[in-house]
Protein backbone atom coordinates (compact mmCIF):
# COMPACT_ATOMS: atom_id res chain seq x y z
CA UNK A 1 0.00 0.00 0.00
CA UNK A 2 2.61 2.32 -0.56
CA UNK A 3 3.28 4.93 -2.95
CA UNK A 4 5.22 8.21 -3.36
CA UNK A 5 2.11 10.17 -4.24
CA UNK A 6 -0.30 9.05 -1.87
CA UNK A 7 -3.46 11.33 -0.08
CA UNK A 8 -2.82 12.60 3.14
CA UNK A 9 -3.29 9.93 6.13
CA UNK A 10 -6.71 10.50 7.56
CA UNK A 11 -6.72 9.82 11.32
CA UNK A 12 -5.79 6.27 11.87
CA UNK A 13 -8.73 4.16 13.77
CA UNK A 14 -7.13 0.83 14.84
CA UNK A 15 -9.27 -2.46 16.01
CA UNK A 16 -8.14 -1.52 19.48
CA UNK A 17 -9.99 2.12 19.37
CA UNK A 18 -12.83 -0.16 18.95
CA UNK A 19 -12.37 -2.79 21.62
CA UNK A 20 -11.73 0.16 23.73
CA UNK A 21 -14.53 1.82 22.98
CA UNK A 22 -16.31 -1.49 23.65
CA UNK A 23 -15.00 -2.19 26.68
CA UNK A 24 -16.16 1.81 27.62
CA UNK A 25 -19.35 0.84 26.88
CA UNK A 26 -20.11 -2.87 28.80
CA UNK A 27 -18.29 -1.01 31.96
CA UNK A 28 -20.14 1.88 31.76
CA UNK A 29 -23.35 -0.48 30.88
CA UNK A 30 -22.93 -2.95 33.85
CA UNK A 31 -21.94 -0.25 36.32
CA UNK A 32 -25.06 1.42 35.29
CA UNK A 33 -27.19 -1.67 35.44
CA UNK A 34 -25.77 -2.13 39.15
CA UNK A 35 -26.81 0.75 39.83
CA UNK A 36 -30.55 0.82 38.86
CA UNK A 37 -30.44 -3.06 40.28
CA UNK A 38 -28.77 -1.96 43.61
CA UNK A 39 -31.52 1.15 44.00
CA UNK A 40 -34.31 -1.21 42.85
CA UNK A 41 -33.71 -3.63 45.71
CA UNK A 42 -32.48 -0.84 48.10
CA UNK A 43 -36.47 0.40 47.29
CA UNK A 44 -37.92 -3.33 47.49
CA UNK A 45 -36.56 -3.33 51.21
CA UNK A 46 -37.26 0.47 52.19
CA UNK A 47 -41.11 -0.62 50.78
CA UNK A 48 -41.25 -3.99 52.67
CA UNK A 49 -39.87 -2.02 55.92
CA UNK A 50 -42.48 0.40 55.45
CA UNK A 51 -44.99 -1.85 55.17
CA UNK A 52 -43.68 -3.68 58.46
CA UNK A 53 -44.06 -0.85 60.40
CA UNK A 54 -47.58 0.62 59.20
CA UNK A 55 -48.86 -3.09 60.21
CA UNK A 56 -47.24 -2.82 63.20
CA UNK A 57 -48.56 0.80 64.20
CA UNK A 58 -52.14 -0.53 62.89
CA UNK A 59 -51.93 -4.02 65.36
CA UNK A 60 -50.27 -1.90 68.02
CA UNK A 61 -53.72 0.81 67.79
CA UNK A 62 -56.24 -1.99 67.40
CA UNK A 63 -54.93 -3.52 70.65
CA UNK A 64 -55.69 -0.49 72.57
CA UNK A 65 -58.52 0.13 71.06
CA UNK A 66 -59.73 -3.54 72.10
CA UNK A 67 -58.31 -2.77 75.11
CA UNK A 68 -60.45 0.65 75.64
CA UNK A 69 -63.64 -1.21 74.80
CA UNK A 70 -63.27 -4.21 76.59
CA UNK A 71 -61.66 -2.96 79.58
CA UNK A 72 -62.46 -6.32 81.17
CA UNK A 73 -59.83 -7.97 79.06
CA UNK A 74 -57.43 -6.35 80.93
CA UNK A 75 -57.89 -8.56 83.78
CA UNK A 76 -57.77 -11.27 81.60
CA UNK A 77 -54.32 -12.54 79.32
CA UNK A 78 -53.41 -10.09 76.56
CA UNK A 79 -55.46 -11.86 73.53
CA UNK A 80 -53.28 -11.26 70.33
CA UNK A 81 -55.79 -8.71 67.96
CA UNK A 82 -57.23 -10.56 65.17
CA UNK A 83 -55.20 -8.15 62.67
CA UNK A 84 -51.80 -9.35 62.83
CA UNK A 85 -49.07 -7.94 60.90
CA UNK A 86 -48.78 -9.13 57.52
CA UNK A 87 -45.88 -11.10 55.75
CA UNK A 88 -44.55 -7.87 53.42
CA UNK A 89 -44.93 -9.96 50.17
CA UNK A 90 -42.11 -9.31 47.58
CA UNK A 91 -42.42 -6.82 45.33
CA UNK A 92 -43.17 -7.71 42.08
CA UNK A 93 -41.09 -7.62 39.12
CA UNK A 94 -41.33 -4.38 37.14
CA UNK A 95 -42.77 -5.25 34.05
CA UNK A 96 -40.51 -5.72 30.72
CA UNK A 97 -41.66 -2.50 29.36
CA UNK A 98 -40.09 -0.71 32.48
CA UNK A 99 -37.35 -2.87 32.54
CA UNK A 100 -36.47 -2.22 28.78
CA UNK A 101 -36.87 1.73 29.23
CA UNK A 102 -34.70 1.58 31.92
CA UNK A 103 -32.27 -0.55 29.77
CA UNK A 104 -32.60 1.93 26.89
CA UNK A 105 -32.58 5.04 29.19
CA UNK A 106 -28.41 3.66 30.82
CA UNK A 107 -27.97 2.54 26.26
CA UNK A 108 -28.92 6.28 25.54
CA UNK A 109 -26.85 7.87 28.12
CA UNK A 110 -23.77 5.73 27.24
CA UNK A 111 -23.88 6.34 23.59
CA UNK A 112 -24.68 10.00 24.06
CA UNK A 113 -21.42 9.83 26.30
CA UNK A 114 -19.21 8.09 24.17
CA UNK A 115 -20.44 10.57 21.44
CA UNK A 116 -19.13 13.62 22.95
CA UNK A 117 -22.09 14.71 24.21
CA UNK A 118 -22.22 17.09 27.30
CA UNK A 119 -23.29 15.82 30.78
CA UNK A 120 -25.79 18.30 30.29
CA UNK A 121 -26.88 17.38 27.36
CA UNK A 122 -27.37 13.84 28.42
CA UNK A 123 -29.34 14.66 31.55
CA UNK A 124 -32.05 17.07 29.28
CA UNK A 125 -32.54 14.14 26.49
CA UNK A 126 -32.98 11.82 29.68
CA UNK A 127 -35.75 13.81 31.08
CA UNK A 128 -37.35 14.91 28.05
CA UNK A 129 -37.22 11.09 26.73
CA UNK A 130 -37.89 9.04 29.65
CA UNK A 131 -39.07 11.65 31.81
CA UNK A 132 -37.00 10.60 34.70
CA UNK A 133 -36.58 13.57 37.29
CA UNK A 134 -33.40 11.98 39.08
CA UNK A 135 -30.36 11.48 35.79
CA UNK A 136 -27.89 11.66 38.76
CA UNK A 137 -27.41 7.93 39.17
CA UNK A 138 -27.23 7.13 35.25
CA UNK A 139 -24.71 10.08 34.82
CA UNK A 140 -22.89 9.78 38.39
CA UNK A 141 -22.73 5.79 36.68
CA UNK A 142 -21.73 6.52 33.49
CA UNK A 143 -19.33 9.98 33.38
CA UNK A 144 -18.36 9.83 37.18
CA UNK A 145 -20.08 11.61 39.94
CA UNK A 146 -20.36 15.30 39.37
CA UNK A 147 -16.99 17.51 41.09
CA UNK B 1 -25.42 29.20 -22.83
CA UNK B 2 -28.00 31.10 -20.65
CA UNK B 3 -31.16 29.70 -18.30
CA UNK B 4 -33.65 30.23 -21.03
CA UNK B 5 -31.29 28.20 -22.94
CA UNK B 6 -30.54 24.99 -20.63
CA UNK B 7 -34.60 25.11 -20.05
CA UNK B 8 -35.37 24.48 -23.97
CA UNK B 9 -32.87 21.81 -24.01
CA UNK B 10 -34.24 19.97 -21.05
CA UNK B 11 -37.22 20.42 -22.22
CA UNK B 12 -36.00 18.33 -25.04
CA UNK B 13 -33.81 16.06 -24.09
CA UNK B 14 -34.07 14.97 -20.18
CA UNK B 15 -36.99 13.15 -18.76
CA UNK B 16 -39.29 14.53 -16.97
CA UNK B 17 -38.65 13.59 -13.44
CA UNK B 18 -38.13 16.83 -11.61
CA UNK B 19 -39.54 19.72 -11.46
CA UNK B 20 -36.09 22.45 -11.08
CA UNK B 21 -36.57 26.12 -9.34
CA UNK B 22 -35.31 28.61 -12.32
CA UNK B 23 -31.78 28.91 -11.15
CA UNK B 24 -28.71 27.96 -12.59
CA UNK B 25 -25.80 27.69 -10.28
CA UNK B 26 -22.37 27.94 -11.18
CA UNK B 27 -20.30 28.53 -8.11
CA UNK B 28 -20.26 27.23 -4.26
CA UNK B 29 -18.14 27.88 -1.18
CA UNK B 30 -18.88 26.91 2.00
CA UNK B 31 -22.87 27.45 3.15
CA UNK B 32 -23.23 29.74 -0.01
CA UNK B 33 -23.69 29.05 -3.69
CA UNK B 34 -23.88 31.96 -6.40
CA UNK B 35 -26.10 31.26 -9.51
CA UNK B 36 -24.74 32.59 -13.35
CA UNK B 37 -25.84 36.15 -13.00
CA UNK B 38 -24.01 36.68 -10.00
CA UNK B 39 -26.23 36.80 -6.94
CA UNK B 40 -25.54 35.26 -3.83
CA UNK B 41 -27.38 32.72 -1.86
CA UNK B 42 -27.41 31.39 1.29
CA UNK B 43 -27.73 27.50 1.13
CA UNK B 44 -30.07 25.44 4.17
CA UNK B 45 -30.70 22.44 2.01
CA UNK B 46 -26.78 21.29 1.31
CA UNK B 47 -27.85 19.72 -1.93
CA UNK B 48 -30.26 17.49 0.18
CA UNK B 49 -27.83 17.30 3.38
CA UNK B 50 -25.50 16.02 0.73
CA UNK B 51 -22.80 19.01 0.78
CA UNK B 52 -22.56 18.74 4.71
CA UNK B 53 -18.84 19.77 5.09
CA UNK B 54 -20.13 23.20 2.71
CA UNK B 55 -19.67 23.46 -1.05
CA UNK B 56 -15.99 22.97 -2.77
CA UNK B 57 -14.36 22.39 1.14
CA UNK B 58 -10.84 22.62 -0.11
CA UNK B 59 -9.81 19.18 2.16
CA UNK B 60 -12.44 17.05 -0.38
CA UNK B 61 -11.72 19.11 -3.34
CA UNK B 62 -7.89 18.43 -2.74
CA UNK B 63 -8.51 14.82 -2.08
CA UNK B 64 -10.40 14.28 -5.28
CA UNK B 65 -7.47 16.24 -7.77
CA UNK B 66 -5.14 14.40 -6.10
CA UNK B 67 -6.70 10.95 -6.16
CA UNK B 68 -8.20 11.96 -9.82
CA UNK B 69 -5.08 12.17 -11.23
CA UNK B 70 -3.11 9.00 -9.75
CA UNK B 71 -5.98 6.05 -10.19
CA UNK B 72 -10.02 6.91 -11.26
CA UNK B 73 -11.18 3.63 -11.20
CA UNK B 74 -10.54 -0.10 -11.35
CA UNK B 75 -13.78 -2.28 -10.31
CA UNK B 76 -14.30 -4.05 -7.31
CA UNK B 77 -12.13 -7.27 -8.40
CA UNK B 78 -9.07 -5.51 -7.10
CA UNK B 79 -7.97 -3.55 -4.03
CA UNK B 80 -8.06 -0.18 -3.64
CA UNK B 81 -6.62 1.51 -0.60
CA UNK B 82 -9.05 4.29 -0.14
CA UNK B 83 -11.69 1.97 -0.37
CA UNK B 84 -10.47 -0.62 2.22
CA UNK B 85 -9.27 2.33 5.08
CA UNK B 86 -12.43 3.96 4.50
CA UNK B 87 -14.64 0.86 5.25
CA UNK B 88 -12.44 0.09 8.31
CA UNK B 89 -13.18 3.81 9.45
CA UNK B 90 -16.95 3.62 9.10
CA UNK B 91 -16.83 0.10 10.68
CA UNK B 92 -15.02 1.53 13.76
CA UNK B 93 -16.85 4.54 13.99
CA UNK B 94 -20.28 2.61 14.02
CA UNK B 95 -21.72 -1.03 14.68
CA UNK B 96 -18.02 -2.67 14.15
CA UNK B 97 -18.98 -5.08 11.56
CA UNK B 98 -18.40 -5.17 7.64
CA UNK B 99 -19.41 -2.71 5.14
CA UNK B 100 -20.72 -2.87 1.72
CA UNK B 101 -20.17 -0.11 -0.35
CA UNK B 102 -22.91 1.19 -3.20
CA UNK B 103 -22.78 4.41 -5.34
CA UNK B 104 -25.96 5.46 -3.60
CA UNK B 105 -28.55 5.69 -0.56
CA UNK B 106 -31.18 3.67 -2.35
CA UNK B 107 -28.78 0.95 -2.98
CA UNK B 108 -27.23 0.89 0.15
CA UNK B 109 -30.82 -0.08 1.12
CA UNK B 110 -31.20 -2.46 -1.04
CA UNK B 111 -28.14 -4.29 0.61
CA UNK B 112 -29.54 -4.09 3.18
CA UNK B 113 -33.00 -5.77 2.24
CA UNK B 114 -30.80 -8.61 1.02
CA UNK B 115 -29.07 -9.14 4.24
CA UNK B 116 -32.77 -9.29 5.86
CA UNK B 117 -34.02 -11.87 3.61
CA UNK B 118 -30.95 -13.84 3.70
CA UNK B 119 -30.90 -13.63 7.16
CA UNK B 120 -34.60 -14.86 7.57
CA UNK B 121 -34.22 -17.70 4.86
CA UNK B 122 -31.44 -19.05 7.08
CA UNK B 123 -33.92 -19.21 9.86
CA UNK B 124 -36.85 -21.07 7.95
CA UNK B 125 -38.49 -17.82 7.17
CA UNK B 126 -40.04 -18.70 3.55
CA UNK B 127 -41.47 -15.23 2.85
CA UNK B 128 -39.68 -12.84 4.72
CA UNK B 129 -41.62 -9.50 5.59
CA UNK B 130 -39.83 -6.39 6.84
CA UNK B 131 -41.88 -3.66 8.36
CA UNK B 132 -41.47 -0.04 8.47
CA UNK B 133 -43.29 3.38 9.29
CA UNK B 134 -45.47 4.89 7.48
CA UNK B 135 -44.30 8.19 5.29
CA UNK B 136 -40.61 6.74 5.37
CA UNK B 137 -38.35 7.17 2.83
CA UNK B 138 -36.38 4.46 1.54
CA UNK B 139 -35.46 5.34 -2.00
CA UNK B 140 -36.28 4.81 -5.55
CA UNK B 141 -34.70 1.33 -6.61
CA UNK B 142 -38.00 -1.39 -6.24
CA UNK B 143 -36.11 -3.01 -3.51
CA UNK B 144 -36.50 0.31 -0.98
CA UNK B 145 -39.59 1.62 -2.95
CA UNK B 146 -41.47 -0.88 -1.71
CA UNK B 147 -40.11 -0.02 1.61
CA UNK B 148 -41.59 3.46 0.87
CA UNK B 149 -45.06 3.44 1.45
CA UNK B 150 -45.92 6.67 -0.28
CA UNK B 151 -44.27 5.90 -3.25
CA UNK B 152 -45.05 2.18 -3.42
CA UNK B 153 -48.77 3.12 -3.61
CA UNK B 154 -48.18 4.59 -6.88
CA UNK B 155 -49.90 2.38 -9.26
CA UNK B 156 -48.50 3.11 -12.40
CA UNK B 157 -45.18 1.97 -10.77
CA UNK B 158 -46.94 -1.68 -10.14
CA UNK B 159 -46.64 -4.29 -8.87
CA UNK B 160 -44.00 -3.57 -6.07
CA UNK B 161 -41.87 -5.90 -4.28
CA UNK B 162 -43.52 -8.44 -1.60
CA UNK B 163 -42.75 -8.73 1.97
CA UNK B 164 -42.63 -5.00 2.98
CA UNK B 165 -45.73 -3.72 5.28
CA UNK B 166 -45.91 -0.22 7.35
CA UNK B 167 -47.38 0.85 10.53
CA UNK B 168 -47.91 4.78 11.79
CA UNK B 169 -45.03 6.02 12.83
CA UNK B 170 -44.30 6.02 16.48
CA UNK B 171 -47.26 3.65 16.90
CA UNK B 172 -45.50 1.19 19.22
CA UNK B 173 -48.32 -1.11 19.86
CA UNK B 174 -49.06 -1.31 16.15
CA UNK B 175 -45.35 -2.39 15.39
CA UNK B 176 -45.21 -5.04 18.07
CA UNK B 177 -48.44 -6.29 16.68
CA UNK B 178 -46.64 -6.57 12.97
CA UNK B 179 -42.91 -7.65 13.98
CA UNK B 180 -43.75 -11.77 14.34
CA UNK B 181 -42.13 -15.04 13.13
CA UNK B 182 -42.07 -14.29 9.69
CA UNK B 183 -40.45 -10.98 10.01
CA UNK B 184 -36.93 -10.51 8.78
CA UNK B 185 -36.19 -6.68 9.20
CA UNK B 186 -37.84 -3.59 10.93
CA UNK B 187 -36.55 -0.83 8.83
CA UNK B 188 -36.42 2.71 9.99
CA UNK B 189 -35.19 6.30 9.16
CA UNK B 190 -34.84 7.30 13.16
CA UNK B 191 -35.59 10.40 12.01
CA UNK B 192 -38.08 10.60 8.54
CA UNK B 193 -36.55 13.22 6.63
CA UNK B 194 -38.22 13.44 3.14
CA UNK B 195 -41.52 13.13 5.28
CA UNK B 196 -40.97 16.42 6.79
CA UNK B 197 -38.63 15.98 9.86
CA UNK B 198 -40.59 13.69 12.36
CA UNK B 199 -38.25 12.17 15.29
CA UNK B 200 -39.20 8.35 16.21
CA UNK B 201 -40.20 8.39 19.49
CA UNK B 202 -38.27 6.41 21.73
CA UNK B 203 -40.93 4.37 23.19
CA UNK B 204 -41.57 3.15 19.11
CA UNK B 205 -37.32 2.73 19.17
CA UNK B 206 -37.43 0.62 22.15
CA UNK B 207 -40.61 -1.22 20.59
CA UNK B 208 -38.80 -2.18 17.31
CA UNK B 209 -35.46 -3.47 18.95
CA UNK B 210 -37.36 -5.72 21.19
CA UNK B 211 -40.18 -6.90 18.66
CA UNK B 212 -36.78 -7.45 16.70
CA UNK B 213 -35.12 -9.29 19.49
CA UNK B 214 -37.96 -11.30 20.22
CA UNK B 215 -38.27 -12.18 16.65
CA UNK B 216 -34.68 -12.82 15.70
CA UNK B 217 -34.89 -9.97 13.22
CA UNK B 218 -32.60 -7.20 12.33
CA UNK B 219 -33.01 -3.70 13.15
CA UNK B 220 -31.70 -1.71 10.11
CA UNK B 221 -31.60 2.27 10.41
CA UNK B 222 -31.79 4.46 7.06
CA UNK B 223 -29.22 6.38 8.42
CA UNK B 224 -29.29 8.62 4.79
CA UNK B 225 -29.98 11.58 5.94
CA UNK B 226 -29.27 11.18 9.44
CA UNK B 227 -26.14 9.97 9.26
CA UNK B 228 -22.49 11.91 8.93
CA UNK B 229 -22.93 14.16 11.68
CA UNK B 230 -26.26 16.10 10.99
CA UNK B 231 -28.10 15.22 13.99
CA UNK B 232 -25.00 16.80 16.34
CA UNK B 233 -23.76 13.20 16.72
CA UNK B 234 -21.81 11.36 13.80
CA UNK B 235 -24.30 8.75 13.83
CA UNK B 236 -28.07 9.70 14.59
CA UNK B 237 -28.76 6.23 17.06
CA UNK B 238 -25.92 7.61 19.32
CA UNK B 239 -28.72 9.47 20.64
CA UNK B 240 -31.00 7.13 20.71
CA UNK B 241 -31.88 4.28 23.14
CA UNK B 242 -31.12 1.32 20.73
CA UNK B 243 -28.55 -0.11 18.38
CA UNK B 244 -28.94 -1.14 15.36
CA UNK B 245 -27.97 -4.52 13.91
CA UNK B 246 -28.01 -2.44 10.25
CA UNK B 247 -26.96 0.64 9.36
CA UNK B 248 -26.98 2.37 5.84
CA UNK B 249 -25.38 5.75 4.67
CA UNK B 250 -24.71 7.69 1.96
CA UNK B 251 -25.66 11.68 0.60
CA UNK B 252 -23.19 13.29 3.08
CA UNK B 253 -20.54 10.66 3.24
CA UNK B 254 -19.01 11.65 0.04
CA UNK B 255 -19.09 15.17 0.11
CA UNK B 256 -20.67 15.43 -3.23
CA UNK B 257 -19.37 12.51 -4.72
CA UNK B 258 -21.63 9.74 -5.12
CA UNK B 259 -21.14 6.95 -2.89
CA UNK B 260 -23.27 5.08 -0.09
CA UNK B 261 -22.21 2.13 2.17
CA UNK B 262 -24.52 -0.15 4.15
CA UNK B 263 -22.88 -1.09 8.06
CA UNK B 264 -23.54 -4.17 10.11
CA UNK B 265 -22.74 -5.61 13.32
CA UNK B 266 -20.63 -8.52 13.62
CA UNK B 267 -23.10 -10.96 13.86
CA UNK B 268 -25.14 -9.24 10.53
CA UNK B 269 -21.64 -9.05 8.69
CA UNK B 270 -21.73 -12.71 7.93
CA UNK B 271 -25.03 -13.00 6.32
CA UNK B 272 -23.69 -11.56 2.80
CA UNK B 273 -21.12 -14.30 0.76
CA UNK B 274 -19.42 -14.27 -3.09
CA UNK B 275 -22.16 -13.96 -5.57
CA UNK B 276 -24.49 -12.01 -3.52
CA UNK B 277 -24.14 -8.98 -4.21
CA UNK B 278 -22.15 -6.53 -6.29
CA UNK B 279 -21.20 -3.41 -7.55
CA UNK B 280 -18.78 -2.05 -10.61
CA UNK B 281 -18.55 1.20 -9.81
CA UNK B 282 -18.61 1.38 -5.72
CA UNK B 283 -16.41 2.86 -3.72
CA UNK B 284 -14.40 3.84 -6.46
CA UNK B 285 -10.78 5.46 -5.61
CA UNK B 286 -12.12 8.81 -5.79
CA UNK B 287 -15.04 8.76 -3.56
CA UNK B 288 -13.98 6.77 -1.27
CA UNK B 289 -10.99 9.38 -0.71
CA UNK B 290 -13.85 11.73 -0.54
CA UNK B 291 -15.34 9.89 1.60
CA UNK B 292 -12.28 9.86 3.87
CA UNK B 293 -12.02 13.65 4.10
CA UNK B 294 -14.95 14.27 4.87
CA UNK B 295 -15.11 11.53 7.51
CA UNK B 296 -11.82 13.55 8.94
CA UNK B 297 -13.53 16.78 9.12
CA UNK B 298 -17.06 15.78 10.82
CA UNK B 299 -15.80 13.33 12.92
CA UNK B 300 -14.65 15.08 15.53
CA UNK B 301 -16.47 16.14 18.36
CA UNK B 302 -15.70 19.92 18.52
CA UNK B 303 -17.53 19.91 15.15
CA UNK B 304 -20.52 18.28 16.31
CA UNK B 305 -20.52 20.20 19.63
CA UNK B 306 -20.93 23.02 17.35
CA UNK B 307 -23.77 21.41 15.43
CA UNK B 308 -25.92 20.96 18.50
CA UNK B 309 -25.19 24.15 18.99
CA UNK B 310 -25.91 25.88 16.07
CA UNK B 311 -28.96 23.75 15.82
CA UNK B 312 -30.40 24.96 19.31
CA UNK B 313 -29.64 28.52 18.11
CA UNK B 314 -31.74 27.96 14.96
CA UNK B 315 -34.20 26.53 16.82
CA UNK B 316 -34.90 29.09 19.20
CA UNK B 317 -34.38 31.67 17.04
CA UNK B 318 -37.49 30.29 14.76
CA UNK B 319 -39.64 29.55 17.70
CA UNK B 320 -39.44 33.09 18.22
CA UNK B 321 -41.49 33.85 15.01
CA UNK B 322 -44.87 34.27 14.60
CA UNK B 323 -46.10 31.43 12.09
CA UNK B 324 -43.82 29.13 13.58
CA UNK B 325 -45.76 26.58 15.41
CA UNK B 326 -43.00 24.07 16.30
CA UNK B 327 -39.60 22.92 14.87
CA UNK B 328 -38.74 19.52 14.54
CA UNK B 329 -36.00 17.66 14.48
CA UNK B 330 -31.87 17.08 16.03
CA UNK B 331 -29.05 19.71 15.42
CA UNK B 332 -29.23 21.14 12.30
CA UNK B 333 -32.08 18.75 10.88
CA UNK B 334 -35.13 20.56 11.23
CA UNK B 335 -38.59 20.68 10.01
CA UNK B 336 -40.12 23.70 10.84
CA UNK B 337 -43.52 23.42 11.54
CA UNK B 338 -45.75 26.30 10.17
CA UNK B 339 -49.12 27.45 11.69
CA UNK B 340 -52.05 26.39 9.48
CA UNK B 341 -52.93 28.53 6.56
CA UNK B 342 -49.20 29.40 5.26
CA UNK B 343 -48.48 28.17 2.56
CA UNK B 344 -44.96 26.88 2.69
CA UNK B 345 -44.38 26.37 -1.08
CA UNK B 346 -44.77 29.99 -1.43
CA UNK B 347 -42.58 31.14 1.63
CA UNK B 348 -40.03 28.54 0.09
CA UNK B 349 -40.53 30.49 -3.57
CA UNK B 350 -39.65 33.56 -1.61
CA UNK B 351 -37.17 33.03 0.54
CA UNK B 352 -35.45 31.89 -2.72
CA UNK B 353 -35.99 34.65 -4.09
CA UNK B 354 -34.58 36.23 -0.74
CA UNK B 355 -31.70 34.06 -1.80
CA UNK B 356 -32.09 31.61 0.92
CA UNK B 357 -32.00 27.90 -0.22
CA UNK B 358 -34.65 25.67 1.87
CA UNK B 359 -36.84 22.74 0.73
CA UNK B 360 -40.94 22.06 0.99
CA UNK B 361 -41.32 18.53 1.86
CA UNK B 362 -44.89 18.75 2.28
CA UNK B 363 -47.13 21.29 2.44
CA UNK B 364 -47.46 23.00 6.41
CA UNK B 365 -43.13 22.32 6.51
CA UNK B 366 -39.94 23.63 5.38
CA UNK B 367 -37.27 21.56 5.50
CA UNK B 368 -33.52 23.31 6.69
CA UNK B 369 -30.18 21.33 6.37
CA UNK B 370 -27.46 23.46 6.28
CA UNK B 371 -24.10 22.40 5.77
CA UNK B 372 -22.06 21.11 9.34
CA UNK B 373 -19.89 24.19 8.44
CA UNK B 374 -22.06 27.09 8.65
CA UNK B 375 -21.32 30.03 10.83
CA UNK B 376 -23.34 31.50 13.49
CA UNK B 377 -23.91 34.29 12.15
CA UNK B 378 -25.28 32.97 9.21
CA UNK B 379 -27.77 31.00 11.05
CA UNK B 380 -28.84 34.22 12.39
CA UNK B 381 -29.03 35.38 8.79
CA UNK B 382 -31.26 32.50 7.57
CA UNK B 383 -33.66 33.38 10.77
CA UNK B 384 -34.05 36.64 9.90
CA UNK B 385 -34.80 35.98 6.12
CA UNK B 386 -37.32 33.63 7.35
CA UNK B 387 -38.85 36.22 9.86
CA UNK B 388 -38.90 38.50 6.53
CA UNK B 389 -40.68 36.23 4.83
CA UNK B 390 -43.55 35.03 7.15
CA UNK B 391 -44.00 39.10 7.89
CA UNK B 392 -44.49 39.63 4.22
CA UNK B 393 -46.74 36.57 3.85
CA UNK B 394 -48.66 38.05 6.33
CA UNK B 395 -49.21 41.63 5.40
CA UNK B 396 -50.47 40.23 1.98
Amino acid sequence: MSSDKRPREPRALTSSTAERLAAIVEAAEQAASKVIDDAEEQARRQLQEAGARADRIVAERLRELADELDPESQATPRREPHLRPVESEAEPAPPAARRSTAAGARLLATQMAVSGSSRAEIDQRLRSGFEIEDTSEILDAILGPEE
Amino acid sequence: MNLTDLQALEQRYLMRTYRRAPVEFVRGEGALLWDAEGNEYLDFLAGISVCSVGHCNPDVVEAVREQAGRLIHTSNLFYTEPMVRLAERLSESSLGGRVFFSNSGTEANECAIKIARKHAHRRGIEAPQIVSFERDFHGRTYGALSATPALAANPALAPMLPGFLAVPLNDAAALREAVGESTAAVLIEPIQGEAGIYPVSDEALLAAREACDEAGALLIFDEIQTGMGRTGSLWAYEQTPVRPDVLTSAKALGGGMPIGACITTPAAGEVLEPGDHGSTFAAGPVASAAALAVLEIVDDPALLRGVRELGAQLREGLLAHDGVREVRGRGLMAGVGLEDGIDAAALGADLLERGLIVNVPEPGTLRLLPPLTVESAQVERAIGAIGDALLSYAAQ
